[in-house]
């Protein structure tokens, strides 16, 4: 695989090792691009910082508790509500954001003081909940503020808090994965053991490295019950602090994202001898083969059968559908650590695109290992490219569609080239049966709109044809389809709910008891519902 | 089966895994040696019909989980795999379990393979 040069970049030759192309029988032991490594001066990185990687990726979707900044309010306001993280209890942790708001003054005389009352403030003025997450940002870091003393102070002053404090000023690495890494470890040190959890079910895992982007967790959270199983935390979607307390009484790790939590699962095996499984919630036959190496570990394997078929026979029509219609779309995977191996392959196979570029912002060699290998030759795989570098490879690969977040999502756009939102999402949960049908329809419209063809057309010089009628993504999908498909009976266009997620709310499961495996229902109530320490 | 058709085989399995699979890819080296070592032989255990069990414990019970639903898809992707005799998947699994090892480990070019903590 030879290394890849961007003309953009030829006045950076640090760049070169940074891209691949890869080729027909080559090998990740030919090439392999350089990654998590300090942006090189000179291009202009679009990585998050390590204090944003710590708070706003993995701390801030658990769902009770006050996630407060100490540092100056940009830090908390500027990346706040870009991720869409919900909960199934009215999304606090979306609604309110906390800074300190430190100024000048704070820096020059220490911001203590200012801190040891904003928190007790933020207690005052939320009094359902007992739960907080403080976060240093590059301000507190440099001066040295003790936020822990400070936190020990307030939890003996009030008796019913509790307090975690994260040390990931945004220096703290080269990109938000560096925050990913602290993080995760100051949970596991501080926070792991601290809660004895209650144990409802034989079967009990952490769900780990699942973000509830849309309700990506809920959905998920629906097969793991039906099968049975308690998840005992959720690192961090739609989790609860205490919950994620009790992390060590697990009996599996179950890992989505291993770039953003790796560390906890690896840890809490050499620590606690809870095996890490690795999985992916995405796609018909990946997500399959997880739920049923899931069932496999627990003995119920047949419970995982039966839900893959049943899903599969419901969902799998509609997917074709969009698959039929898909077949040959170029797109560029550019996503920002971990959606690059987990949908290379399953988008390939499952709706046909082909995927002519993977690129990672802030992922480490292992996701480039992993998205080069799950990818097809002729890919070209780049590791933080700056915007300049994104748009040669746009305007060279000419690809139908990019993958990616909203900030080059919406460079793509002045090219004309549609984009969808692979962090946040645009019509999610994606993830499950249900989630990639949704996907499939997302690249669909996205693809084939009407609005996007008219952006082709320049009214200061193009003649407007007056000959046409009105267009629909269906009058573009179909042109060249044989009639056989478009008028296959078998196939249908997606008919998930505008928002799935609230019946699944509503549904009720039955779990074996732990000593006596007698099933039994165990009410809506008990399944993380209520808030840490207010129960 | 000669060495050639062994390879060929080999390789079909490793196809599978490198697109399906994501036990191969932890971030240290020392991890990588041991999800190879023990997915793989419980996997060649699994598929020559012998006991692959060696405990009960949890992490025995991974390694098994993620051996047998790599049976399962071996023998729905590669019906050859079930016509096969034991010593000509111990032959194949033994020069896959080679080829992993140089590929995720002794060849890889991954820098952070060699890092002492998580």
């Amino acid at each position: 695989m030879p290394y890849h040069q961007f003309k953009c970049s030829e006045c950076i030759p640090e760049r070169l090792k940074h891209a691949v192309d890869k080729g027909a029988g080559e090998e990740l032991t030919d090439a392999l691009p350089l990654g998590y490594l300090n942006t090189i001066p000179g291009t202009i990185s679009e990585r998050g910082c390590a204090y944003c990687g710590a708070k706003h990726v993995i701390g801030t979707p658990m769902k009770d508790a006050i996630h407060l900044s100490h540092g100056p309010v940009g830090c908390t306001y500027d990346t706040w509500q870009t991720k869409r993280y919900i909960s199934d209890t009215g999304c606090f942790q979306l609604k309110y954001t906390f800074a300190s708001d430190m100024k000048e003054a704070h820096v020059v005389f220490g911001a203590e003081k200012m801190l040891k009352k904003n928190i007790v403030e933020a207690f005052k003025a939320f009094p359902n909940i007992k739960r907080m997450t403080i976060y240093q940002t590059c301000a507190s870091a440099l001066i040295g503020d003790d936020i822990n003393a400070i936190a020990e102070e307030v939890m003996s002053e009030l008796p019913d808090v509790k307090i975690f404090v994260c040390n990931s000023p945004g220096f703290a690495g080269p990109s938000q994965s560096g925050g990913h890494h602290k993080i995760n470890l100051a949970w596991l040190t501080q926070m792991v053991g601290t809660v004895e959890p209650k144990i409802y079910s034989k079967y009990v895992i952490n769900y780990v490295g699942e973000y509830n982007i849309q309700g990506d967790q809920e959905i998920m959270k629906d097969y793991f019950h039906r099968m049975g199983i308690q998840i005992l935390s959720s690192f961090t979607g739609n989790g609860r602090f205490d919950d994620l307390c009790g992390m060590h009484r697990a009996q599996l790790n179950v890992l989505e994202c291993a770039r953003s939590a790796e560390y906890i699962c690896d840890e809490l095996r050499a620590r606690y001898g809870i095996p890490r499984m690795d999985i992916d919630g995405f796609g018909f036959e990946a997500l399959s083969d997880s739920l049923l190496k899931i069932g496999y570990f627990f003995g119920i394997e047949d419970r995982a059968r039966a839900i893959i078929a049943e899903e599969t026979a419901r969902w799998k029509p509609e997917l074709d559908w969009y698959a039929a219609r898909l077949k040959g779309i170029k797109v560029c995977l550019w996503p920002g650590g971990s959606k690059l191996w987990h949908w290379a392959h399953s988008i390939h196979k499952e709706m046909g695109v082909e995927v002519v570029s993977v690129y990672t912002k802030f992922g480490h060699q292992g996701d480039m290992e992993k998205g080069i290998s799950r990818c097809e030759s002729g890919a070209l795989a780049i590791d933080d490219p700056n915007e300049l570098e994104a748009l040669e490879a746009m305007y060279s690969l000419k690809p139908d569609i990019i993958f990616t977040g909203k900030r080059p999502g919406e460079v793509a756009k002045k090219i004309r080239i549609p984009y969808l939102n692979a962090h946040a999402y645009h019509n999610g949960p994606y993830k499950g049966y249900e989630g990639w049908v949704r996907f499939a329809r997302d690249i669909y419209n996205a693809v084939y709109s009407p609005i996007h063809k008219l952006s082709f057309i320049d009214i200061s010089k193009d003649e407007i044809p007056a000959d046409k009628g009105f267009a629909t993504q269906q009058t573009y999908s179909d042109a060249g389809l044989p009639d056989a498909v478009k008028n296959d009976e078998n196939l249908r266009k997606c008919t998930s709910k505008y928002d799935p997620i609230p019946d699944l709310r509503e549904k009720t499961y039955s779990f074996p008891d732990p000593d006596t495996e007698k099933w039994r229902v165990i009410p809506n109530e008990e399944l993380s519902r209520k808030n840490s320490g207010t129960e | 089966m000669d060495k050639n058709t062994a390879t060929e085989k080999m390789k079909q399995l490793e196809w599978y895994i490198t697109k399906h699979c994501l036990w191969q890819y932890n971030s240290r080296g020392w991890d990588r040696e041991i999800q190879n070592e023990r997915i793989l032989k419980k996997t060649k255990q699994i598929l020559c019909g012998e006991n692959a069990r060696d405990d009960d414990s949890y992490a025995d019970r991974y390694y098994w989980s993620e051996a047998i639903t790599l049976v399962e898809a071996f023998k729905k992707y590669f019906p050859w795999v079930e016509e096969m005799t034991k010593e000509e998947i111990a032959a194949v699994m033994h020069l896959l379990k080679e080829k992993m090892d140089y590929t995720m480990i002794k060849g890889s070019l991954n820098l952070e393979l060699t890092k002492e903590k998580y």
